[in-house]
């Protein structure tokens, strides 16, 4: 493409858009019968750095009548000289326009990439909303965690994949080729993708609202459409498709080196975490599996790192035993294995020791509230005393420094909560002194993030605090993590209010969303990019109020945007976990064998799969 | 330790590489192919080798040069053919041949670079118009040009120095130059800066695109 290579020129990273890299697959365009686009709607760097890309380009293309190519969303650079060229959005393999696609397919990993999604249909020269497309036009579809409140982008947006994709989306496919394409009838392709279990149609669903706003129903238009869409969950975890030979990028990318999923799924129960209900239940994979698709990944790729990966990997049952396989087998190759996130314990840190023959500068702990009566009320699940043999532990195995996560405005916080993080992360560094730990070495970093309530948690219900409340609490935090060894990060409170009304709104935020894309709004995760008044001014030109939706409590006889999505968890179990909280009671980890009661089990029809301790599998 | 010179190609997508992905890029091709890699010491040990001078995003290499160390001996002809199964498209390797232990690092005898650079034109020329532009700038005593090296710095500097031999001809339109410039300890000159010289100060109607570069090799520093 001689009109490409002349724009390569002129952008930064230019191998953010050349495709090519190692394990790339080039399928043959005239003998496939069916072409997807994967669309990550953010830079290269990031989606490269995501499982679930590889996972599904490994599903899609390992059929034979089916392809799948990769696009991301261009910086700003690039879409600078795209747009003044004319060239389309293109995919990174075949450099096809996307238009040219039979399915072009979005993952919704955060509400601030929302924007990016309207910049690439706009820039692939598709219209932007659902009911203007023809038969000429790819279906447009979407899934990951966002999806599960789909209703901000509901006009934009095709048909939704409710939950894991690698069954669903084959049963898609199979349908599409049955059905010889949607630009055989879109109308009622759409109609029978909604018969698939897990598939969400918006289109096919008629929202009405009660004077005031609240929402008064969400009900199928038509016969063949569920009232109510399940999530999808794999089944016997340990046999899923798993890509073995990823894509291995040229740029050096958020995450790179190998990623091994070890289990999917959380039971913790933290009751902020959205990740921990919509993954549910827990499923662990066999070591003998990790082990035969490690082996395989680093035969593949080259890489000198792999890393475990999964929600919480400490927890995974076999954890000890297939870290130490892989340190023989992989160690005298070079290759080392790496931990994403440590658990707030001792266990945790032992690990990260024997993983790590190579110091690291820091390691990271996510205590996120800095009193256990807040702790319980979060049902975090972890004490002050967990945290102070971790990092002593941390201190004395030669990690010089610590990074401590906290949230603030999680509901109920009170001036001492705030104080206790300050507290804490001083007894950390007091710690680190009578450990011995050189003091011109020596760091506490705590990192601050604003809570953002999320559907189908425990705390849906819950308001954000106020943006003002949000920068004083800041401040006060700043004002008393003032000391050598300590510093102070925090996360942009405007970006989390942003996020509290994605992530509880409505169908109706869909102007605003079109509207903040016009003003210019695009990679709205980034600083150097977010700019807030254009989001203010879309808000005001829609006559839509972002309040309403971030401070509002929600009401437990309200019907939420979300009530159609069904995640598995009851709706009574998270009104419990709720009231639970606001007593200040934990509820225990349903891995300990005792069942918390979230109802999942018996609505999707299946168990967790956790494996014993010792040996084999555990009913 | 065995050393082996590696002779390769960059082309293609690959010519998009940046330096610093080259060398992970490579890195995790010889593991694929399982190389017997020697590696360095310390807290993140790599496998030993290194490349010769960077090849600026975007330009094509016809010759270039890696250093490798090994742990143990391997025939020629068997690297060769491993390394090309793990590269991807429009890395190549086109020669492999074994260097004395103790011969001097690769960066350190580099100090000149040719290349064959494409410029469009703005309007039709003849060659003795080219020829032109090529004398003029070949009998300046000095050229002072100002090189952006950051975000907000730049610097002046006289690049005629490091120009050792510049000829050109037309061809389909377009001027084809051959530059033989300075790179390495001794300075860097870039083609484009060549480009833009002759354009700006010696009367060459080149297009305000991005010309084709290709570095066709790289060689030791001709004794003076």
């Amino acid at each position: 493409m001689v009109e490409l290579e002349q724009v390569l020129h002129r952008v930064q990273k230019p191998a953010r858009y050349t495709g090519g890299e190692w394990n790339v697959i080039h399928k043959e365009w005239d003998k496939t019968a069916v072409k997807v686009a994967f669309a990550f709607p953010d830079v290269y760097e990031v989606g490269m750095s995501h499982l679930g890309l590889q996972i599904l380009y490994h599903v899609v293309n390992s059929r034979r009548d089916a392809l799948m190519e990769r696009t991301f969303a261009p910086w700003v650079d690039m879409e600078g000289v795209m747009r003044r060229r004319g060239l389309p959005l293109f995919t990174l393999e075949s450099h096809r326009p996307v238009g040219d696609f039979d399915i072009l397919a979005f993952t919704l990993q955060y509400e601030m990439t929302f924007t990016n999604i309207l910049n690439m249909l706009d820039l692939a020269g598709i219209p932007l909303r659902s009911d203007q497309r023809g038969p000429e036009h790819p279906l447009v579809i979407a899934g990951g965690p966002c999806a599960f409140n789909p209703e901000p982008l509901a006009s934009f947006i095709d048909l939704f994949v409710i939950g894991e994709g690698e069954e669903v989306f084959q049963e898609l496919l199979d349908l599409y080729l049955e059905l010889g394409g949607h630009r055989a009838g879109r109308r009622r392709f759409l109609h029978r993708a909604a018969g698939i279990a897990g598939i969400y149609v918006p289109s096919l669903y008629r929202v009405d609202y009660r004077p005031g706003g609240i929402l008064a129903g969400i009900e199928p238009v038509t016969g063949g459409v569920p009232p109510k869409v399940i999530k999808r969950v794999i089944r016997d975890f340990d046999r899923v498709p798993f890509p073995v030979k990823p894509l291995v990028p040229f740029l050096g990318v958020v995450h790179d080196r190998g990623m091994l999923e070890v289990q999917r799924g959380c039971t913790r129960g933290c009751r902020f975490c959205q990740a921990g209900v919509i993954y549910r239940p827990v499923r662990e994979k066999s070591p003998a599996t990790l082990l035969r698709q490690a082996e395989e990944i680093v035969k593949h790729t080259g890489y000198d790192e792999l890393s475990l990966v999964s929600l919480s990997t400490a927890d995974y049952s076999r954890v000890q035993e297939v870290v130490r396989s892989m340190l023989d087998r992989f160690g005298g190759m070079g290759v080392s294995v790496s931990l994403p996130s440590l658990r707030v314990d001792a266990f945790s840190v032992a690990l990260a020791r024997e993983v790590q023959r190579v110091r690291r500068a820091s390691l990271t702990f996510a205590p996120e509230a800095g009193t256990q009566r807040l702790r319980d009320v979060i049902n975090k699940g972890v004490t002050e005393e967990n945290l102070m043999e971790a990092v002593s532990a941390a201190f004395a195995a030669g990690w010089p420094a610590i990074k401590l996560y906290f949230m603030i405005g999680l509901p109920t916080e009170e001036e001492e909560d705030l104080q206790g993080i300050a507290d804490l992360a001083r007894r950390v560094l007091a710690r680190g002194r009578e450990l011995g730990v050189p003091r011109n070495r020596l760091r506490v970093t705590v990192s601050v993030s604003s809570f953002v309530p999320k559907s189908h948690t425990p705390f849906q219900w819950e308001p954000q605090v106020e943006l003002e409340e949000l920068y004083r609490r800041q401040r006060t935090l700043r004002g008393q993590l003032k000391e050598k060894g300590l510093v102070f990060h925090w996360h942009e409170a405007e970006t989390s209010f942003l996020e509290a009304v994605l992530a509880r709104g409505d169908r109706r935020l869909d102007r605003v969303l079109e509207e903040a894309w016009r003003l210019g709004c695009r990679f709205d995760g980034w600083s150097e990019c977010f700019d807030f008044a254009k989001w203010q001014k879309a808000f005001r030109t829609t006559g839509l109020d972002p309040a309403w939706y971030a401070y509002r409590r929600y009401a437990y006889d309200d019907l939420l945007p979300w009530d159609h999505i069904d995640a598995g968890v009851s709706r009574d179990f998270l009104i419990r976990e709720h009231r639970r909280a606001m007593e200040g009671k934990t509820t225990p980890d349903c891995r300990t064998g005792k069942c918390p009661g979230c109802g999942l089990c018996p609505t999707l029809e299946i168990e967790p799969e956790v494996l014993d301790r010792a040996e084999g599998v555990s009913g | 330790m065995p050393r082996y010179r590696i002779e390769f190609r960059k082309e293609g997508p690959a010519r998009f590489i940046s330096h610093l992905d080259l060398v992970r890029t490579l890195e995790r091709a010889m593991r694929r192919a399982g190389l017997p890699l020697a590696f360095s010491q310390g807290f993140n040990p790599h496998p030993r080798f290194s490349l010769g001078a960077p090849l600026p995003v975007g330009v094509k290499g016809e010759k270039e040069y890696l250093d490798l160390e090994l742990v143990a001996v391997l025939p020629v002809d068997e690297m060769l053919k491993r390394l090309n199964d793990q590269l991807p498209l429009g890395l190549k390797v086109t020669r492999v041949w074994r260097i004395p232990d103790d011969a001097p690092a690769l960066m350190a005898t580099i100090e000149k670079a040719t290349y064959r650079v494409d410029v469009s034109l703005a309007r039709e020329i003849t060659q003795e118009d080219l020829q032109k532009s090529i004398d003029g700038l070949l009998a300046a005593p000095e050229i002072i040009i100002t090189r952006r090296t950051g975000e907000n710095r730049e610097k002046v500097l006289d690049i005629r120095p490091g120009i050792y031999a510049l000829s050109g001809r037309l061809e389909d339109g377009r001027a084809r130059l051959e530059m033989s410039l300075a790179v390495g300890s001794r300075g860097n000159v870039r083609p484009e800066e060549v480009v833009r010289v002759l354009a700006d100060k010696f009367g060459l109607p080149a297009e305000d695109e991005q010309p084709g570069v290709v570095r066709t090799g790289l060689y030791p520093a001709e004794p003076e």
